[in-house]
């Protein structure tokens, strides 16, 4: 393009024709029309950076011509998407450049809900907002106020965390946590100490380096990295593929890996601990399991005083346990980490002076025994026969990993089902070897949280506070994530039971698009005294703000990415109207509390008494500085030189790590109470009753010991229980991510919406005639909380007996009286009441039950087609 | 020597994400509602749960005899000699929409916005600056290449010959004769229009 012509485009682009653009480009005999002609000198230049749409964090070269980002590309430096790029981060232009951008701070004039907004400075809006806190906190204490964050957008998560330990309430969630992600970290946590096996949350790094790595088969269990991280692990697991890896697909929905897979188990949705309970089994009765590595590397052959339910350890935990020795017949000291001269058994039941005792693996056995593959088949709704197909692939193609998903996290079985899957890698020997998934390869130790680097500052919430946590004291796995629970906090709101909070922070992918039964929480809106809500577009949430900070988007933010062996520095690329990063806003907050009277805020930035903490920071740059020294480096020279190896591949990789001897020579095993993977783990009981090893303090026990071993729970709405609710509604809901959206985002993006512009309900054929349903016809869906609709998707592609839906909300309808939430939106069924996961409190997000029939049309005021989506371009885009 | 570029699509490898379509759009500035690019689903097919499902993604089909050029009233639409690729000079194109209507494969794309007929050219402006056409730079999957399909020393011509046996074309009853090749292993190969087959199995009228 000639210099002129940009300027005339760049002129025509400002008064906002479409199209006239290409115009000017392209037919000569408009471009005698003469435009105004400005002689300015064209400069492009690119930025190495990394996106933010979804979590992957890919590598990306952004183009900027004249201050302007024009073109997203993949970086082919990023070890994990080499170059490639989907859909939604391609789109990233159109969100930075989205007309609907928040673009000030906004106080609400008038009525809530009412949509009148006053444009105000950021110190008014900051005044405002430290108003409101500190109202609160004299009045009612600091426990009354909830941060919550998540829900997709973020920049990272422990901001919202941060800033509620520093103002002194407990009360943080984030609307993932127990139903995403949380009970796999936390049973990888409680159990290995390392790494856990999931894809979408950038682990299984070993299988990135495609070309060296030996794996030979893998278990997509409730995951689909084609349609979740598409450019990262669904390229790695595609790739694989290629080069004859394996794999299994446990899915209700016939994603394109269960396509692709050798085996696909579409299982009745939220019955997989079963079907884990049948694979144990299998596993352990034909003997397939790395004997070897079973006895050396795990507790199985600990002996467990079946009374207390712990394993006896006589001295230190880390180097002494009971086990039976043959040779002898008798219980032994086993000395950390092996003695060579016994026999030690695996399975066993021994009276010892009165007591009984069995061996961790004889417990699991025992666990397990109901579950054969006829059982499992019956409760899963399988062949049999397939089941063991799916088994033997696994088991008979070592080195292997089963790589576990977010669908476990969202049912009441999700921490059961995140310690039955690492029990089969543990089984099998697939730990810290070449070609397998768990392993702890080296870091660059820039980043000292999980995941990013804003430190949580938990010495800052008093003990006295901490106890108030809702629902912590019954669900202490939320505590590895410092997290509140978020069905008890709605609970506390509606019913006052045990305090009614009285103000909301939010920082929000759509809160009304992803926390379950948000017919609820609208209704808890009105309780609350105040409601601020942070983010990059007006959402439902801000439907029911009264004050609304701009956040800027991810071509905008900053953030350290360390992806593999490589670290990324996200760069603010531009820089549009008064937005901030979250992370900023937060500490901005913080700042105005401690200048209000607060005197944690106020100690927040003092450096000598944050520590390791960190003083607040008052711009990204002040606070990266304080963390990339690590590398030896400020975050302006990381910038400059990233992405950049910070160790050779080699180096990176370190395999076996619990093979490494410690100072006394022994191996160091792994980061577990007994240096061995805990299978049997008793860690459970201990943390149920007293919060360790997470809690700052100790909580009272919760009502009920939490499980060494997992156990498998019926959904509480179930097509097998024969009652009012499996006869009203008789069909299983499941969800899964489309690849055009993530998570709560994206559905105000033209080139992603035109592809996917009203949600779709999957159902069989069979059930599709069943219940009147015609092909792409809107139908109604509803369970016992509410009703939605949606355009059926007939596909032989879902499980008869179930239908799938992906989330939904609708931006052109925020200004009605729905508010974009009531529509077409999944989590108006979902449920947020109890039972939930005992160890970490998850409520129901699939595996629940309702009923379709057909509907005369689409929602009023819902855009349908494309054309619709124009009021959403970029200006001067067509 | 003659030379013929065309896309070739590694089926088995499409992951049906539609990276290529936005990756497109942005490139080439095309209008909502419509794309130089689909991928289409072809399936499931067969009996719950032995299903069979792949993607396919479909651009110009840069045709040996394409019907396009022949009904064009102008002259806009025509085949280039120097390296078999189809363009639409947008100078006389009238907009008649005519070679939308004669393509047998819907790979022709109408840009509402100025009005006249719009095509993939495999990324004409980015080959000549030396880069790579935006879907195939993109795609997640790596199933998307071109190239001269008549050069064996070409990528796509050592693709094609080490896939021997399991390489298609698309359903070609007007003898347009297209030079896109389809690799396709591990899944049956469903002989129909994909967007005839996408739009009968949608719509309940496919009994494969």
């Amino acid at each position: 393009m000639s210099e002129t012509n940009t300027v005339i485009t760049e002129y025509l682009d400002k008064i906002g024709i479409a199209g006239l653009k290409d115009a000017i480009n392209n037919r000569r005999y408009l471009s005698g029309c003469e435009p105004e002609i400005i002689e300015v000198k064209d400069e492009e230049h690119i930025v190495h950076t990394a996106c933010r749409t979804c979590i992957a964090n890919c590598g990306v070269i952004a183009h900027v011509r004249n201050g302007q980002v024009v073109k997203l590309e993949g970086d082919p430096v990023d070890p994990m998407s080499k170059g490639r790029m989907c859909g939604k981060g391609l789109s990233g232009i159109n969100a930075l450049y989205h007309p609907n951008r928040n673009k000030y701070p906004l106080v609400r004039v008038g009525e809530r809900g009412g949509g009148r907004w006053k444009r105000v400075t950021w110190d008014e809006a900051l005044d405002t907002v430290a108003g409101m806190l500190m109202e609160i906190y004299h009045k009612y204490g600091a426990e009354y106020v909830f941060g919550s964050t998540g829900g997709g957008g973020n920049p990272e998560v422990w901001s919202a965390c941060r800033f509620c330990n520093i103002f002194g309430t407990p009360n943080w969630f984030e609307p993932g946590s127990a139903q995403c992600y949380l009970p796999r970290v936390l049973a990888a946590a409680m159990m290995y100490g390392g790494m856990d096996t999931s894809i979408a949350d950038s682990n299984c790094l070993e299988f990135f380096d495609e070309e060296n790595c030996p794996v030979r088969s893998l278990v997509l269990w409730g995951t689909d990295p084609s349609y979740s991280c598409t450019a990262s692990g669904g390229r790695m697991v595609n790739e694989l593929r290629q080069r004859g890896v394996k794999t299994v697909v446990v899915d209700p929905r016939l994603t394109p890996d269960a396509a692709k897979a050798d085996v696909w188990l579409p299982l009745r949705p939220e019955t997989d601990v079963a079907l884990q309970m049948a694979w144990i089994r299998y596993i352990l009765v034909n003997r397939l399991y790395d004997e070897e590595f079973v006895l050396h590397w795990t507790n199985l052959p600990y002996l467990v005083d079946c009374e207390s339910r712990f394993i006896v350890h006589p001295a230190d935990p880390k180097t002494s346990a009971l086990v039976w020795d043959r040779k002898t017949a008798s219980a032994r000291v086993m000395d950390y980490p092996w003695n060579e001269d016994y026999d030690v058994e695996l399975f066993g039941t021994h009276e010892i002076d009165g007591k009984l005792y069995k061996t961790g693996a004889q417990l699991l056995l025992e666990r397990v025994d109901e579950y054969t593959l006829e059982k499992a088949g019956e409760i899963c709704w399988l062949d049999p026969a397939d089941i063991e197909r799916a088994i033997r692939i696994y088991a008979e193609n070592t080195p292997g990993s089963v790589c576990l998903g977010v669908a476990t996290d969202q049912n009441i079985n999700s921490e059961q089902s995140a310690m039955a899957a690492n029990i089969l890698d543990f089984l099998m020997g697939n730990v810290e070897k070449p070609g397998v998934a768990m392993q702890r390869f080296r870091i660059s130790g820039v980043l000292k949280s999980p995941n990013y680097p804003v430190p949580v500052a938990l010495k800052c919430l008093p003990e006295e506070q901490f106890l108030k946590r809702l629902g912590g004291r019954e669900h202490k796995g939320l505590s590895i994530w410092y997290g509140g629970h978020a069905a008890s906090i709605l609970k506390a709101i509606l019913t006052g039971e045990p305090y009614q909070p009285r103000m909301w922070i939010d920082r929000s992918g759509n809160k009304f698009g992803v926390l379950a039964e948000v017919g609820k929480w609208a209704e808890a809106c009105e309780k609350l005294d105040y409601i601020v809500h942070m983010f990059t577009y007006p959402t439902s949430m801000t439907a029911y703000a009264d004050v609304v900070l701009p956040c800027e988007e991810w071509l905008e933010t900053e953030m350290v990415v360390e992806t593999c062996n490589t670290l990324v520095a996200r760069q603010q690329v531009v820089h549009l109207w008064e937005t901030r990063d979250e992370t900023v806003i937060w500490s901005n907050i913080a700042k105005r509390c401690g200048e209000m009277g607060h005197e944690m805020c106020r100690k927040s930035f003092d450096p000598e008494f944050m520590g390791e903490d960190l003083a607040y920071w008052d711009s990204m740059e002040e606070f990266f500085d304080q963390i990339t020294p690590a590398q030896n480096m400020t975050w302006k020279e990381m910038c400059a030189k990233a992405p950049f190896e910070y160790l050779t591949k080699e180096e990176w990789k370190t395999y076996y790590v619990y093979k490494e001897p410690m100072e006394d020579g022994r191996p160091q095993g792994f980061n577990t109470p007994s240096r061995k993977l805990e299978v049997y783990c008793d860690g459970y009981i201990k943390l149920g009753r007293t919060g360790e090893p997470f809690m700052p303090y100790p909580m009272p026990p919760a009502d009920r010991d939490y499980e060494p071993l997992p156990y498998y729970a019926e959904p509480t709405e179930s097509p097998v229980r024969d009652d009012e609710i499996s006869r009203e509604f008789p069909l299983v809901m499941t969800n899964g991510r489309l690849p055009m959206f993530h998570h709560s985002t994206l559905r105000n993006i033209p080139g992603l919406r035109e592809l996917m512009p009203v949600p779709e309900v999957w159902i069989c054929p069979a059930d599709a005639e069943k219940y009147g349903i015609v092909p792409g016809g809107w139908t109604w869906i509803e369970s016992a909380r509410g009703k939605i609709r949606a355009k059926a998707y007939v596909t032989k592609g879902i499980r008869p007996g179930c239908v799938y839906m992906e989330r939904f909300w609708t931006p052109e309808t925020l200004n009605t009286k729905t508010h974009g939430w009531q529509e077409m939106n999944v989590n108006v069924l979902t449920r947020s009441e109890a039972p939930f996961n005992d160890v970490v409190g998850t409520h129901v997000l699939r595996g629940f039950q309702v009923k379709v029939y057909p509907a005369d049309g689409a929602p009023e005021g819902v855009r349908t087609e494309p054309q619709q989506f124009r009021s959403w371009l970029t200006v001067g885009r067509s | 020597m003659k030379k013929q570029y065309a896309m070739v699509v590694e089926a088995d490898r499409c992951l049906g994400c539609h990276a290529c379509q936005v990756a497109c759009k942005f490139e080439n500035d095309i209008a909502l509602g419509t794309s130089r690019v689909h991928t289409y689903t072809m399936g499931p097919v067969g009996e719950f749960p032995k299903l069979s499902m792949y993607f396919l993604t479909v651009q110009c089909q840069q045709c040996e005899e394409p019907a396009c050029t022949e009904v064009c009233p102008t002259g806009a639409c025509f085949k280039s000699e120097e390296d078999g690729v189809v363009r639409i000079d947008p100078d006389s194109c009238i907009g008649c929409q005519s070679c939308l209507k004669a393509c047998p494969f819907r790979a022709n794309n109408f840009n509402r916005e100025m009005r006249i007929a719009d095509k993939c050219t495999i990324c004409d402006q980015l080959r000549e600056a030396g880069e790579t056409p935006a879907c195939v730079k993109n795609c997640p999957g790596g199933a998307l290449h071109y190239g001269d399909i008549l050069d064996p020393e070409s990528e796509a011509g050592k693709l094609l010959a080490a896939n021997e046996g399991y390489v298609y074309t698309l359903k070609d009853d007007g003898g347009n004769r297209p030079s896109g090749r389809f690799i396709l292993k591990n899944e049956q190969w469903i002989d129909m229009l994909p967007f005839e087959f996408e739009e009968a199995l949608r719509e309940g009228r496919y009994d494969g």
